[in-house]
């Protein structure tokens, strides 16, 4: 492959991992904005949404099947923290609330470690998308193909209902400004209840889609906080625009960066975050205090 | 008399939403000023430009004669500008006691000292303990700042910002929320402790105005609409106006 | 003025004296768990002067914590001529300026965003200790010998046998630790505390709380890198498990449920921590469990941590943790 062709590559490698990025830093950022609330255990959620893929393909033999039962089963578990753990800080403040979800995400990562053992797991491309195709003069993969043409399924899909639904009006709204929209007589806690499960089902959706192209392993959970964590602050905090275009940023320098220096690509997400903090602290797209 | 504040056609706009339009102001030693105007008239965020926490997008801010536009609220803190907050912000888990010390500390450049006990420190322990008798808080000086009520709370408030012996002091709504059975002697109290210093205040309540101030800025809309002494200000037609025009 | 509670003071003596004579009275095992409580200890209580007492909750503590380790490392190995103290001291020294560089960065941020931050310091040096094989040797590790004391009037004291390494732990860690009570009895440590429990109102009176936050990050950092040199030599090993995600925690573990709120707090924590580990450990492979579950019980249930237990609230000193 000539030079173009590896820099055009690394492009779409970078649009690939940073669309699986925005998936789950799409529904952390919402909730930050609804709630004021990062909830670091939510990258958790990804990973189990990767480890329950590789049981239920073990069970069923397909991943089309998992792609349906693991997201469901991760929102039951997202659930069930919010309503018997995490509910339970909101009246304490953040230092309860950010120690309990830092807590919960090492928690199931040693659970993960216990239950699916340490060595790194596979899952197996469904046989319909597996082999490349000819693209742009070279070939690439079909897979990573369907991840980005899902996701971007998906993005319309939250645009469409985020724009043209009343419910997703509400959701904008509440992001904005909670307060004046709980005020005006909405029952707020019912629409973030709905944002959070919605945010685990996707942070698993992206678990699920990106087992077969990343290897499982019990350090997901960290590395996709730190990536979601850059994203929400070069993004700007509430805003899912910028979400979406931090996503993009950071999967582009990560992939650029695995190619010139492999061993700390993610100086450059640093350099990226720093940027951003000294010149816009509120993010590219977040909104001034 | 000297100049203590200048204020040169001030403009502050967030997001191009404006709130100080074009305000030049200026305020001699040993005045006393009051700044009045409807809810919305950019009283406060003059405070706080005055104070350094935001930057005037136009404008210039002297105090003292030396221009400290866009300098840091703590180093025009250091230079003798004071304020206190209409909401109040005190150190709640602390006693008064300390409270007061944490300004004296300031006040004598002790903020780094790691060498020396504080409770050691008879220069600390002297102020502290002047200041908290001169601002009348001897006898609750070593109450926990959360459990006072919230009369002596805002006392509290208004000592903390004393404390520093400013060469001028912004009260921020001094009596809001205090009880109108308190007020007189809150205002008795601001009055004593103020005596010969320079000082502005933003008032909604017209009696402690009239008892406090010498001088009136009247604000409205982000400009300054007129100044003057108590009488000017009471005869203005366009005050009334403005007045009347809200609830 | 507020005097120390009477049981935390005699408390303090008692477990003072304690130390003193444990090597007389306990067996060699038992010794090797002692030291270690008194590593974490310190560990423990430098991390809660960022938190407990600065207000700052960082969770990548274990990044001076690891940069201590590994300095020590690197310098018994390739320097071992220099003496102990001096290289415990440049391993203070670099914790520090670890601190400086890190917090510099991300002392402006506030809250989960400080929090996060610093995790991700500790990923990108995690990062660093494991692929620059031929210096750190990856997650393989490296072994150092313990060099001997020498003190300029008492002599050599070999460092071979477990109960000298147990009376310099002693005397660095109290030394580290009564210092850092001090500390915050300091004009500076006031400043740092105030700066905690109301964070709008110290500019408006001189305070500059950057610097401040700053200041109490580095010095935090510095206690941490120590403890870190501390624990290498003490062990005479290094790997990236002084320096991965499961070091975060650790520290976190022992502050929180030891309590955070007052000094004597961590230590307690890490008394815990290190004992019960121990305990579980044969018990069953999976201990981390039990001490995360426990972390979460504390948190949602037992606010002021086990010191709570037996220190009453109204005696604890000078101001709590902001828990806003």
């Amino acid at each position: 492959m000539g030079v173009w062709e590896i820099y055009l590559t690394t492009a779409m490698h970078g649009l690939v991992y940073g669309m699986l990025i925005f998936l789950v830093a799409s529904g952390l950022t919402l909730v930050l904005g609804m709630a004021g609330v990062l909830n670091i255990a939510h990258a958790a959620l990804y990973m189990l949404g990767a480890y329950f893929a590789y049981t239920f393909t073990q069970f069923t033999g397909s991943f089309w099947l998992s792609l349906i039962l693991s997201p469901l089963v991760v929102a039951l578990v997202a659930v069930l923290i919010e309503r018997f753990l995490l509910r339970k800080t909101y009246a304490k403040g953040h230092v309860p609330q950010i120690l309990l979800t830092f807590g919960l995400l090492y928690m199931i990562s040693e659970i993960v470690r216990m239950v699916w053992g340490t060595n790194p797991l596979r899952v197996f491309e469904p046989p319909l998308l597996s082999g490349e195709i000819p693209f742009l003069g070279g070939t690439y993969p079909v897979y990573r193909l369907f991840i980005i043409g899902f996701s971007i399924f998906i993005l319309i899909g939250m645009l469409l209902f985020l724009m043209r639904t009343r419910v997703g009006l509400i959701i904008r709204a509440a992001v904005h400004d909670a307060d004046m929209v709980g005020a005006l007589g909405t029952n707020v806690p019912v629409y973030l209840f709905a944002v959070y499960a919605g945010g685990a089902i996707l942070a698993a959706v992206a678990g699920v889609i990106a087992a077969p192209m990343l290897s499982i392993f019990s350090g997901m959970g960290d590395q996709i906080l730190l990536d979601c964590f850059v994203v929400i602050i070069v993004g700007g905090f509430g805003s899912l625009l910028g979400a979406f275009v931090a996503a993009l940023l950071v999967g582009e320098l990560q992939s650029y960066g695995v190619l010139w220096i492999p061993q700390l690509a993610l100086v450059f997400e640093f350099l990226l975050m720093a940027v951003v903090l000294a010149i816009r602290p509120t993010g590219l797209f977040g909104e001034e205090i | 008399m000297a100049s203590v504040l200048k204020l040169e056609n001030i403009w502050k706009d967030f997001s191009g939403l404006e709130i100080l339009r074009g305000i030049s102001l200026e305020i001699r030693e040993g005045e006393r000023h009051a700044i009045i105007g409807p809810n919305g008239a950019g009283k406060t965020t003059l405070f706080h430009v005055i104070t350094g926490f935001y930057k005037p997008n136009k404008g210039k801010v002297f105090f003292l004669d030396r221009e400290v536009t866009g300098l840091s609220t703590y180093r025009i803190a250091r230079l003798g500008l004071s304020r206190s907050f209409q909401i109040t912000s005190i150190f709640p888990k602390m006693t008064v006691y300390e409270n007061i010390r944490n300004a004296i500390v300031s006040k004598l450049g002790r903020r780094f000292e790691w060498t020396s006990l504080l409770s050691r420190s008879k220069e600390i322990q002297k102020e502290t303990n002047r200041l908290t008798e001169l601002l009348r808080l001897e006898g609750v000086k070593d109450m926990l700042a959360m459990t006072l009520s919230y009369g002596w709370q805002r006392r509290l408030e208004v000592a903390l910002t004393l404390a520093l012996d400013p060469k001028l002091i912004l009260l921020d709504e001094p009596t809001a929320g205090v009880d109108v059975k308190e007020t007189r002697g809150f205002v008795q109290f601001i009055k004593e402790v103020t005596v010969g210093k320079t000082l502005i205040m933003i008032e909604h309540d017209m009696d402690v105005v009239f008892n406090l101030a010498d001088r009136i800025t009247v604000l409205n809309q982000g400009q300054v609409l007129t100044t003057g002494t108590l009488d000017e200000i009471r005869q203005n037609e366009e005050v009334q106006r403005a007045y009347a025009g809200r609830k | 003025m507020k005097r120390a509670h009477p049981y935390s003071l005699v408390g303090s003596m008692l477990i003072f004296g304690f130390l003193l004579l444990a090597p007389r009275i306990l067996p060699e095992m038992k010794i090797h768990l002692m030291i270690e409580v008194m590593i974490f200890a310190l560990w423990a209580v430098s991390f809660n002067l960022l938190f407990g007492h600065g207000g700052l909750l960082a969770f990548g503590f274990g990044a001076p914590y690891g940069v201590g380790a590994y300095a020590a490392a690197l310098l018994f190995q390739h320097f071992a001529g220099i003496p102990l103290v001096l290289t415990l001291g440049l391993v203070a020294l670099l914790g520090f300026l670890t601190g400086i560089i890190i917090g510099s960065l991300s002392v402006r941020l506030k809250g989960a965003y400080f929090a996060l931050i610093t995790f991700g310091f500790q990923m990108f040096l995690y990062a660093i200790a494991l692929k620059w094989y031929s210096v750190t040797k990856g997650d393989d590790g490296f072994s150092v010998t313990r060099p001997a004391l020498s003190l300029p009037l008492a002599g050599n004291f070999s460092m071979a046998n477990v109960v000298p390494v147990y009376y310099f732990t002693l005397a660095i860690v109290a030394l580290a630790i009564l210092a850092t009570y001090f500390f915050q009895k300091t004009p500076l440590g006031n400043s740092i505390a105030l700066v905690r429990e109301n964070d709008i109102r110290p500019p408006f009176l001189g305070y500059n709380v950057y610097l401040i936050r700053l200041t109490v990050f580095s010095v935090s950092c510095l206690l941490a890198a120590l403890a870190g040199g501390l624990f290498v030599f003490f062990n005479e090993f290094v790997s990236t498990a002084v320096i991965d995600m499961n070091v975060s925690m650790v520290v976190l573990l022992m502050a929180i449920i030891g309590g955070s709120d007052h000094f004597l707090g961590p230590i307690l924590g890490a008394a815990f921590y290190v004992l019960v580990q121990n305990w579980l450990s044969s018990l069953t492979n999976r201990w981390f469990l039990v001490m995360g579950a426990i972390f979460i019980v504390v948190v949602l249930y037992l606010e002021g941590g086990l010191i709570s237990l037996f220190i009453p609230k109204k005696d604890q000193p000078g101001g709590s943790a902001g828990r806003k």
